[in-house]
């Protein structure tokens, strides 16, 4: 009976002193956290709800919070964002007080090789495209082609950018949310934005004379300009052997789709 | 008054609590790029450490002695020391966001920082009164900024140097932070 009492105060009397002591300091810091608490902007948190919560970090800010401060303070501009939809970016501009100068866009790969481009030697390594890259600039013989190794389906977090049957990375937009990521990671810097307007976009990114071009890929652009001849509102120039699309002058009446020899001008959404 | 004297030199120099007996290595390497910050973090460490000194004191002293208690004396001082790093964040948060921003998670950390966990037992163990105890709160937080301040400076000239680059980064600030342990050596045998 002793013993069982003795013990029983052993185990009472540090129990009580701790929560004693953090019931003291918790009546403490209550009292001061809010005496001393920082009043927060509240246009910080009417901008955060309206933003895409995604936290990609694309942007370059730490997740949302982070970019709704720095658009309060003047740093940010909501153009930087591409995961929200226009209309919460034109909320966000009456209450910032500016104008949405932002154009919405979407991704594409501008490549179209993937399997039907050769081959220039047999990879084994784990790596991905990253990686491949290192090793003498990929396995394509072609220097611009999508490798294949998926660095952009990894980097994506809503599973929108796949490595498709053809051996090249395609991008589903009804899932995309437009942040970016993919853009940043790619080694080959073929994964392109274009404004969510455009109806076609041009899916090679070989800068060779044509002759070249088709002794390493059958999908790759030769470089012959008839797109750029028939395009009946002068909105495609031939520049280092591709076309360049004026988006702001192209009608999307998808002529030089139809009439380009590889096909490598692609309709969006055909 | 010749005891004081000791403890103050013997935390600041000679028992240095970074550079003598490795403890809150942590901060010491995370917050040292810029001498301004590391300076911020000193002061933070300084007061968190003096507080903590007289607080674990009397919570020794009068709480845990007497009942026999002496063992969980790490957890009580913890508890002590995370409601202070509270009030401190709290504080600093209010009064300088910009040196809050700069601290960043390694201000929260000065909870878990095993100096000053280190300086709240080796009081006990010392047998210090209070005012000792205090003292030597206060100078090992100092003993612990003259550290963090000393190389952080020596960071700010690395940044402009030449250095081979497989040292570039961390492995050249390691190599600051031993040589400056070992120029502390000089003081042992000082106290």
């Amino acid at each position: 009976m002793l013993i069982a009492a003795i013990q029983f105060k052993a185990i009472l009397w540090p129990t009580v002193i701790l929560v004693a002591l953090s019931f003291v300091f918790a009546i403490l810091l209550a009292y001061l956290g809010k005496k001393l608490a920082v009043k927060r902007d509240e246009k910080i948190d009417m901008v955060l709800e309206k933003l895409a919560g995604a936290n990609c970090g694309a942007c370059g800010y730490p997740g949302c919070d982070g970019f709704a401060k720095a658009l309060v303070e003047g740093k940010a501009k909501i153009g930087e964002c591409n995961a929200t939809p226009m209309a919460n970016k034109n909320e966000i501009a009456k209450i910032l007080g500016v104008d949405n100068n932002s154009v919405p866009t979407i991704v594409v790969c501008a490549c179209r090789g993937g399997n039907d481009a050769k081959d220039k030697y047999y990879y084994q390594g784990y790596g991905d495209c990253r990686s491949m890259e290192m090793l003498s600039g990929g396995r394509k013989m072609c220097a611009w082609g999508c490798m294949g190794m998926g660095s952009c389906t990894k980097e994506c977090h809503d599973n929108a950018i796949q490595i498709n049957d053809g051996g090249y990375s395609e991008i589903d937009r009804k899932k995309c949310i437009g942040c970016g990521r993919c853009v940043a990671v790619c080694p080959k810097k073929i994964l392109k934005r274009i404004p969510a307007t455009a109806k076609v976009y041009v899916a090679c990114s070989n800068h060779q004379r044509g002759k070249d071009v088709k002794a390493v890929c059958k999908k790759g652009c030769l470089g012959c300009g008839l797109c750029a001849k028939i395009c009946p509102s002068g909105a495609i120039e031939m520049v280092d052997n591709l076309p360049v699309i004026d988006y702001s002058k192209c009608t999307g009446c998808g002529l030089c789709a139809g009439k380009c020899p590889v096909k490598c001008i692609v309709k969006i959404d055909e | 008054m010749t005891n004081i004297l000791i403890i103050i030199v013997g935390a600041v120099f000679v028992n240095n609590f970074v550079l003598s007996q490795f403890l809150g290595i942590c901060p010491f390497l995370g917050v040292s790029k810029k001498t301004e910050t590391a300076l911020g973090m000193g002061f933070a460490v300084i007061f968190v450490m003096g507080v903590a000194s007289l607080f674990t004191f009397a919570v020794n002293k009068y709480l845990l002695l007497p009942l026999n208690l002496e063992y969980i004396q790490t957890i009580a001082f913890i508890l002590i020391i995370a409601a202070l790093v509270q009030l401190v964040e709290m504080v600093i948060k209010k009064f300088s966001p910009s040196l809050y921003n700069a601290l960043g998670v390694y201000l929260p950390l000065i909870t878990t920082n095993c100096a000053v966990l280190g300086v709240a037992l080796m009081n006990v163990e010392d047998g210090y009164n209070m005012l000792e105890a205090f003292i030597n709160g206060v100078f090992s937080g100092v003993g612990f900024t003259v550290a963090i301040v000393l190389l952080a400076g020596v960071r700010e000239k690395l940044q402009r140097s030449d250095i081979p680059e497989a040292f570039r980064g961390f492995p050249i600030t390691l190599i600051a932070a031993s040589i400056i342990s070992m120029a502390f050596v000089a003081f042992g045998g000082l106290v």
